[in-house]
């Protein structure tokens, strides 16, 4: 298993090195003169050459990039050319607050989903089952911006009971977290469903019963763990939108996470940032990626013998 | 002559069709049918196809689209303005369905682009396998690390805050999904036995393609077409929320709800009504994607 | 105390789906005495299956409906229990095999575990315990105990088939179901479990239900045969009076169609036509359209159960007839 964990953690690196490539290269192409930022308007020429030589943008394409990479790995991104603050330092000072955000999305949803899902799937074709089933298809059809548009118009404006944005405490964290865990409850409760209405037509559950095994013991030691396998694939799946969702909310409600970093460094055309905040994204991305796949294999015994034998 | 000894003989579906002599579209068509949902999803779809088409001709776009009036700023809903008018006193409601303009067309654009390209390269990898197959494959990984998101940055940022450079971020995301699910749909064909006394036959490679393989791969794809123009629609107004994609003072449904935010206190149905469209737009969709799904395969309702 | 350990009285079951509703058995009466084992032979969609789930109470609802009939486990109804009394009974009085044993063990735990839950369903012990307990019920069924800890997929066919069986007599039930125990596996394998299947249903002295359509099989294990059509009991009598006195026309039918290794060079002779539509049963005797005794009467009236000797029953109009008899025992 550990084994399996070091290869792909290897395969990880030409995929970043790539992408990196790939995003340097756009951004590169786009990025605007930084010096025309740095310096105050009536500059001369010279001085403005003088500050590119130094700042090593007239050398060619590789060579800057090559830099940039030794620079990842020192954790060396660069600095902002708004803040004039350090990329890196930035990104990881506003990742807790992502995950954070993701996190209580991520708990709210399952809280919600699994057991509506199981619950939807156990009384199917009955009105239990419509009701919960049209509850999820508008959760999946909403943007979920304009979600946290209206739980703010709600919860905020109207009834007064929770900020409207910023940080600073829990009460902060609720709105946000319910934007983005209500879209992704909506998802999961479909894809529990499904996942339910397979397994508990399978021969071994018949066999549990015939055991003499309780409802609940059936449903849950003998349907659920076998459903959680597609269900975390779906989810794992699913997850690059937790991502994105979470980049809407922290938008909507002001809250302090590198999805709205990026927002406004784009905007603001801080080329580093953003060039540092993509990149490190993505290195986050393939991590999660990762750390669901090893989920996934405790979920399942013959994938994990599959992980742990192939090494 | 059966010897009724081990099975009796199990008609399946196939038969069954092929003796009420439907086709299997026919029957799917008639499934569909049965299905609520699905109808006034469809139905509504029609109708916004042709209000998009219409709006054109009702609304001239520069005096009633973008035309700003001071006087009749911030009224909210009334008989005048069915949804009310938004800072500069543009009509909402012609606003809202006037951008459904862009919507259909960068969701079912960018999912028919993405259609072509990943059918394409999906099914050459899983036809062939090998190189083709490595590298389609790889290029998808790359592709499925970054979220959809950030591709869209990046080429907004290259091409500019235009539909089109919308269309062509979707359209990437949209070619990854569809090469996935046609390269996993060929892959599963090409092993069948029916395949193989196809080419027993004598059938020349692109025969078999056309006639055999590519009409069994269709119900996955279909089914996905639909679900992915929805998502593509959320997403393309997510990202023109941001910023990231169709600005304003073009009436895309996202970037309206990104002009309104600031007023949300003292003008709310700003905010209410481009998004509701977008909910009702995609809950259409996806009412007939479902029912497209369970039309194809009863099997997996039941 | 009566003598047999299961009495079914008209037993009739439908599933009701959307398409129609399918008469999967239809007055069903049969009865298997204590320590005997009963075989019960006929075609795919007969309603075996479906019996053997009735007599747990473990009928798929939806769509299948247990319309009416009495199933006396040990002279309790088991049709009137509650949810508890069937949770107490399965597993511990009655226990099922089932037919495929690549789909009926859990994949997601142990084998060790699939055992033991069995035990500690019904008896009061600690897990570790009862873990301990599974590990010889392995060794039984003649599995390395060490393989425990191991998950259904890294097992054979024939194997699981083993663990499936160590499951079910786990907890000593006094009557066995198995459905087509040996059907899903290789032919030298299934010499393995049947003797397996004998020699534990010797050693605890258990009833046995064994469902097949391999007369093979029932000809080697069963004391009794039950011949079961679209959902009825035609003939049902010991081993050697349906074998060797056959007495309804299908079972002869069957017993033709098997080939005779002593005459090669004869035609088998299958039984002409196809079983009917069990959403559209004809209204008199199921088998009169491909029965070649056929008379006019038959397709009217429903043929009942009735003793012809010793405990040979046959559901046939023919004999009303006294002289009448099948062509295969006039050749002796």
């Amino acid at each position: 298993m550990i084994r399996y964990i070091l290869k792909r953690l290897l395969l990880m690196i030409p995929t970043i090195l790539l992408t990196s490539l790939l995003i340097f290269w756009a951004m590169d192409l786009t990025g605007g003169d930084p010096v025309q930022t740095i310096l105050p308007e009536n500059a001369t020429v010279e001085q403005q050459e003088a500050l590119r030589e130094s700042m090593g943008l007239n050398r060619p394409f590789f060579i800057r990039y090559f830099d940039y990479m030794l620079g990842i790995v020192t954790g060396d991104m660069g600095t902002s050319y708004v803040t004039k603050l350090d990329v890196f330092d930035t990104f990881m000072h506003r990742l807790p607050m992502t995950l954070a955000l993701g996190g209580t999305a991520l708990l709210i949803s399952v809280i919600i989903s699994i057991p509506l899902g199981i619950w939807t799937a156990l009384n199917q074709n009955t009105w239990k089952d419509t009701l919960g089933m049209v509850l999820a298809l508008f959760g999946v059809s909403m943007p979920n911006f304009w979600l946290g548009l209206m739980l703010m118009l709600l919860f905020s404006l109207q009834l007064h009971w929770l900020p409207s944005g910023g940080s600073g405490g829990i009460q902060y964290l609720v709105l946000p977290a319910m934007t983005v865990g209500l879209g992704l409850a909506a998802l999961i409760t479909r894809t529990t469903r499904s996942a339910m209405l397979d397994v508990i037509r399978q021969d071994y559950i018949t066999t549990a019963k015939a055991k003499g095994a309780s409802h609940h013991r059936v449903i849950y030691t003998h349907a659920l763990r076998n459903a959680m396998i597609p269900i975390v694939t779906a989810v794992g799946m699913q997850f690059s939108l937790v991502m994105t969702g979470s980049a809407l909310a922290e938008t909507v409600f002001s809250w302090p996470g590198i999805g709205l970093l990026i927002v406004n460094s784009i905007s603001k055309r801080d080329t580093p940032m953003v060039t540092g905040s993509i990149i490190l994204c993505c290195i986050l991305m393939a991590l999660i990626n990762l750390l669901t796949d090893i989920i996934y294999a405790y979920c399942d015994p013959r994938i994990k013998a599959q992980y742990s034998s192939k090494g | 002559m059966e010897n009724k000894m081990e099975n009796s003989h199990e008609i399946t579906s196939a038969e069954l069709k092929q003796a009420k002599g439907r086709s299997l579209a026919q029957e799917t068509w008639r499934r569909m049918l049965k299905n609520k949902g699905a109808v006034i999803g469809m139905i509504f779809m029609i109708l916004l196809i042709i209000v998009a088409l219409l709006a054109e001709f009702i609304y001239n776009y520069d005096t009633d689209i973008v035309a700003q009036s001071a006087s009749s700023s911030f009224s909210a809903p009334s008989a005048a303005h069915i949804f009310g008018t938004d800072q500069f006193g543009r009509d909402i409601f012609a606003r809202v369905l006037y951008g459904a303009r862009y919507s259909l067309l960068i969701g079912c654009g960018s999912v028919a682009f993405g259609l072509l390209v990943g059918l394409l390269l999906g099914s050459l990898a899983g036809f062939y396998g090998g190189f083709i197959d490595n590298l389609v494959m790889r290029a998808n990984d790359i592709l499925y690390a970054i979220p959809n998101i950030l591709i869209a940055v990046v080429i907004v940022s290259l091409l500019g805050t235009t539909p089109l450079s919308l269309l062509l971020a979707l359209s990437i995301s949209a070619a990854s999904s569809f090469a996935r699910i046609a390269r996993a749909a060929v892959m599963q064909i090409r092993g069948q036995e029916y395949i193989e006394s196809a080419y027993a036959m004598g059938l020349p490679t692109w025969k078999v393609i056309l006639r055999h393989i590519i009409p069994n791969c269709l119900s996955p794809i279909i089914v996905q077409v639909t679900l992915a123009i929805g998502s593509n629609i959320i997403a393309a107004s997510s990202l023109s929320f941001l910023g990231v994609g169709v600005a304003p003072p073009m009436p895309e449904w996202g970037a309206m709800l990104s002009d309104s935010r600031q007023y949300i206190r003292s003008a709310p149905w700003m905010c209410i009504f481009p998004g509701l469209a977008i909910v009702v737009t995609v809950l259409a969709l996806n009412l007939m994607g479902d029912g497209l799904r369970d039309a194809l395969d009863p099997k997996l309702k039941k | 105390m009566s003598d047999n350990i299961l009495e079914i009285k008209d037993l009739v079951v439908h599933y009701e789906t959307d398409d129609g509703c399918v008469n999967a058995v239809n007055g069903l009466s049969f009865s298997i005495g204590r320590k005997k084992t009963l075989g019960l032979v006929g075609e795919t969609g007969a309603g075996k299956t479906t019996t053997a789930l009735s007599i747990l109470n473990l009928v798929p609802d939806p769509p299948g409906k247990i319309k009416s009939g009495s199933i006396l486990l040990d002279g309790r109804d088991v049709l009137q229990m509650t949810d508890k009394e069937l949770e107490e009974m399965r597993g511990n009085d009655v226990a099922m095999i089932f037919q495929d044993p690549m789909t009926a063990l859990n994949p997601v735990m142990t084998v060790g575990d699939q055992i033991a839950e069995s035990i500690e369903l019904h008896q009061h012990v600690s897990s570790k315990e009862a873990f301990e307990k599974a590990k010889e019920m392995l060794k039984m069924v003649g599995i390395a105990e060490s393989r425990a800890y191991d998950y259904p997929h890294q097992f054979s066919g024939g194997m699981r088939q083993r663990v499936v069986i160590a499951i079910a007599l786990t907890c000593k039930p006094k009557l066995l179901l198995s459905d087509e125990p040996t059907t899903a596996l290789d032919v030298t394998i299934q010499a393995q479990v049947l003797e397996l299947m004998k020699e534990l249903i010797r050693s605890q002295q258990m009833s046995m239900l064994l469902i097949t359509h391999d007369l093979g099989v029932v000809a080697e294990t069963c004391d009794d045969v039950a011949v079961m059509y679209a959902g009825k009991i035609v003939e049902i009598g010991t081993a050697d009076e349906v074998f060797n006195h056959t007495l309804h026309p299908y079972t002869e039918g069957l017993f033709n169609s098997l080939p005779n290794l002593r005459e090669r060079g004869e035609e088998l002779i299958p039984i002409k036509g196809l079983m009917p539509d069990p959403m559209n049963l004809p209204e008199g005797c199921a088998f009169a359209p491909r029965c070649p005794y056929a008379t006019e009467a038959c397709e009217k009236t429903q043929p009942e159960l009735t003793l012809m000797g010793g405990t040979h029953c046959v559901a046939c109009l023919a004999y009303r007839d006294a002289q009448f008899s099948l062509r295969r025992n006039h050749n002796g």
